[in-house]
């Protein structure tokens, strides 16, 4: 079963097109990456998933249905713009939001309390919002996201503004929820996060699909066609046009795209030659050099 | 409903718990006691100044006589006017002026008066010719041109000595002279209900009090809905808001939260009205009239909350149309303008509740929650006037809020731009949630 399903979903603002026939499914109990560059058309995406906004055409269906309000107290959703009432205090507030789902009073609390001590905030449950830092804000903001115990958690840039200790946390958190079947879809520009817990990706631009599917047989579309290089000394071997079709360098390492029909082999004898080689690495594409490919020729 | 009446709890406790609240709460009344209780207290009260020091010149003794005395009795017989227990009070108090009498009437007099007045000797003269008698002119002189001597009291007290003069050289009694210029008492009564009541000023104040209080709670708690939604705006708190409830349970939440905290400040200040400031209010005669009748206090109560719904609604939308508060500033001042001109309109009405222009401005939405109100406090209208008022205000209220519904669910997901006036008119053209 899939738990969400788009089919030719459109949204215009005036003449700005920000969702354009779009298409996706994102199979339960997966977490499934909607990635995409800034302005790409994912936080409109994500709205319309949740009932925010009503798409111009198209259809959703969620948990196997047709969206309706209903669905709402099913969807836990972590918006991209943290937003807090900040004169109330932590647990109040996340009773509040909670009851809002249809959860009574009592059970809010209790599993309110549970997430806070799940997330070292037991301290600061009777603090007002204003008093904590942006880190502890996020971390209250994505505990009022679960506390319904939602199946699908929509997470718009979860990562940003936590430290790497908090950001650790969280990702155990979400792998946890996914053991338990949830359905989880993180929208993202961090490639590095995306590639390491997605199942599956949809990379939009403009409002229209480029790719979409099971990441790993995205990455295998691409082959072993990827090498990373670590060295020191000369760089020339990079300019050879018969080996290299294009490279990225990353300051510590590079990554290189083999030219068609270019054999792996002669470029590690080329670079060999000139450069002191500390790894040579054939592999897939990594999904960040996936991204600025696809994103590059969809803006050209 | 559900979310509804959550939104309305958290916005009411969010606004009741705060120390704004109890300070205004506590510390309106006390403020408005004070500007009704100080200028008594301080009319009542002796001015801690030296008492003034005047010469009066002329070469009639007996005339100067007559106006010395006239002077000091000024201040009692205008006491007498207001209240005869003054009086009595009157005998221990020091007399308001000291006045010499001089009948020296030559330059070289005039000469050295005015330098005691330079040298701060004296405070004043009044200079009595004998030409100057003869064609009933005076000359007042003084240091100062903001006087202590009232203008109007000196021409009086020179008038009637003048007269008292001419009648005791017409061979009138003194007896007969202080009979001919006993004042005359005068009562105002008003006519309410085919009943009458002595009025004297205080129950107009009253009303417009009243209307005032009106105008400023549901300014202020409608500018108070603009706040919030602003701040929902700002900090993204709409967006989560939005994933569990619709824009219309938000908004009508936000509005009947808000209003409560209204209500309860109202309550409260009532209650502390009926307790304290009447009862001390009573120790004032003149203001002895002032009652307020359950009709009136009723009439208060739902022409503050309709009044406060109309115009809350229409600070919902524009809240949600601007992006800063200074934005939501600017555009609010159009909202202000009837609430504005319903106030200028507030004297005429009460001193002519019956006047055609007064039955149809209170009948105009907009107005009505002013007006109606005060003409219902200075002389209830005919039902179906009120009744008529009512329903156009109630009207306005719902088409009000199916449209600010609609501006709110587009505006509090907009950010950056104000829109214009097109866009606006598409916004409410986006019929469904």
């Amino acid at each position: 079963m899939n738990a969400v399903e788009l089919n030719h979903v459109c949204k215009k603002y005036d003449d700005f097109v920000a969702v354009s026939n779009l298409s996706l499914a994102i199979p339960a109990g997966k977490v499934y990456g909607l990635l995409g560059p800034n302005g790409a058309g994912k936080t409109s995406t994500l709205r319309m998933m949740i009932g925010i906004i009503i798409p111009d055409s198209g259809t959703i269906s969620v948990l196997g249905e047709p969206f309706r309000r209903a669905h709402t107290e099913q969807i836990g959703y972590l918006p991209e713009e943290r937003g807090l009432y900040r004169r109330m205090k932590v647990l109040e507030h996340l009773v509040f939001f909670a009851q809002l789902k249809g959860l009574s009073a009592e059970l809010a609390r209790q599993r309110a309390l549970r997430w806070c001590e799940r997330l070292e905030l037991t301290t600061w449950t009777e603090k007002k919002v204003e008093e904590l830092s942006k880190g502890m804000q996020q971390k209250v903001q994505f505990i009022a996201a679960l506390l319904h115990d939602p199946a699908l958690i929509i997470l718009d840039e979860p990562f940003s503004g936590l430290d790497p200790s908090n950001a650790n946390v969280l990702k155990d958190v979400l792998l946890e929820l996914k053991k338990d079947g949830k359905t989880l879809l993180l929208s993202t520009h961090r490639m590095d996060q995306a590639e390491r817990m997605c199942d599956s990706i949809c990379l939009i631009n403009h409002g229209r699909a480029l790719l979409d599917g099971d990441l790993r047989q995205i990455k295998g579309q691409f082959g072993m066609r990827h090498v990373q290089i670590k060295y020191e000394g000369d760089a020339r071997f990079l300019q050879e046009k018969r080996l290299v079709e294009s490279f990225n360098d990353y300051g510590n390492y590079v990554e290189v795209r083999l030219a068609p029909d270019a054999d792996p082999q002669q470029l590690l004898h080329l670079a060999a030659s000139g450069a002191r080689l500390g790894r040579f690495e054939l592999m897939e594409p990594s999904l960040e050099e996936i991204f600025l490919d696809a994103v590059g020729k969809s803006n050209a | 409903m559900r979310n509804t009446w959550l939104i309305v709890k958290r916005e009411y406790l969010a606004r009741v718990r705060t120390r704004s609240f109890v300070v205004l709460t506590l510390l309106l009344p006390g403020i408005a006691a004070a500007a009704f209780i100080v200028p008594l207290k301080i009319a009542t009260m002796k001015s801690g100044r030296r008492t003034p020091h005047l010469v009066v010149v002329t070469s009639v003794p007996q005339l100067g006589e007559l106006v010395r005395s006239q002077l000091l009795a000024q201040d009692q017989s205008n006491a007498d006017d207001d209240d005869d227990t003054a009086a009595e009070t009157k005998e221990n108090a020091a007399p308001k002026y000291v006045i010499d009498l001089d009948t020296d009437s030559t330059d070289a007099e005039r000469n050295s008066l005015r330098r005691k007045i330079a040298s701060g000797a004296i405070d004043g003269y009044i200079w009595l010719s004998a030409d100057g008698i003869a064609q009933r002119k005076a000359v007042y002189s003084s240091g100062n041109a903001t006087d202590f001597l009232d203008k109007s009291d000196l021409s009086r007290a020179l008038v009637r000595a003048f007269a008292e003069q001419q009648l005791t050289t017409r061979g009138v009694s003194p007896g007969q002279t202080a009979e001919l210029f006993k004042p005359v008492k005068l009562d105002i009564v008003r006519v309410q209900n085919g009943l009458e009541s002595k009025s004297s000023g205080g129950m107009f104040l009253l009303i417009f009090g009243m209307v005032m209080l009106l105008y400023m709670a549901v300014l202020f708690y409608g500018i108070s809905v603009m706040r919030s939604v602003l701040e929902e705006k700002n900090t993204r708190i709409m967006e989560v808001l939005l994933s569990s409830t619709t824009p219309t349970e938000l908004m009508t939440g936000k509005l009947l939260g808000v209003g409560a905290v209204g209500l309860t400040q109202m309550a409260i200040w009532m209650a502390m009205a009926g307790t304290l400031a009447l009862p001390s209010l009573a120790a004032y005669p003149s203001l002895s009239d002032i009652h307020l009748s359950p009709l009136t206090l009723g009439a208060f109560v739902i022409f503050f909350l309709l009044g406060y719904l109309l115009y809350s609604t229409i600070y919902a939308g524009v809240g949600a149309m601007s992006t800063t508060e200074q934005e939501g500033q600017q555009l609010q001042i159009v909202v202000v303008l009837p609430l504005v001109a319903a106030v200028f309109m507030l004297g005429p009405i009460i001193r002519a509740p019956d006047s055609p222009i007064a039955i149809w401005t209170s009948m105009f939405p907009f107005f009505s929650p002013l007006l109606m109100y005060a003409r219902i406090a200075v002389q209830p209208p005919p039902l179906w006037q009120i009744g008529l008022s009512l329903a156009l205000l109630l009207g306005t209220i719902a088409i009000l809020i199916a449209l600010c519904a609609r501006i709110y669910r587009v505006g509090v997901l907009m950010y950056g731009k104000r829109p214009n006036l097109p866009e606006i008119v598409k916004w409410l053209k986006y019929a469904k949630t």
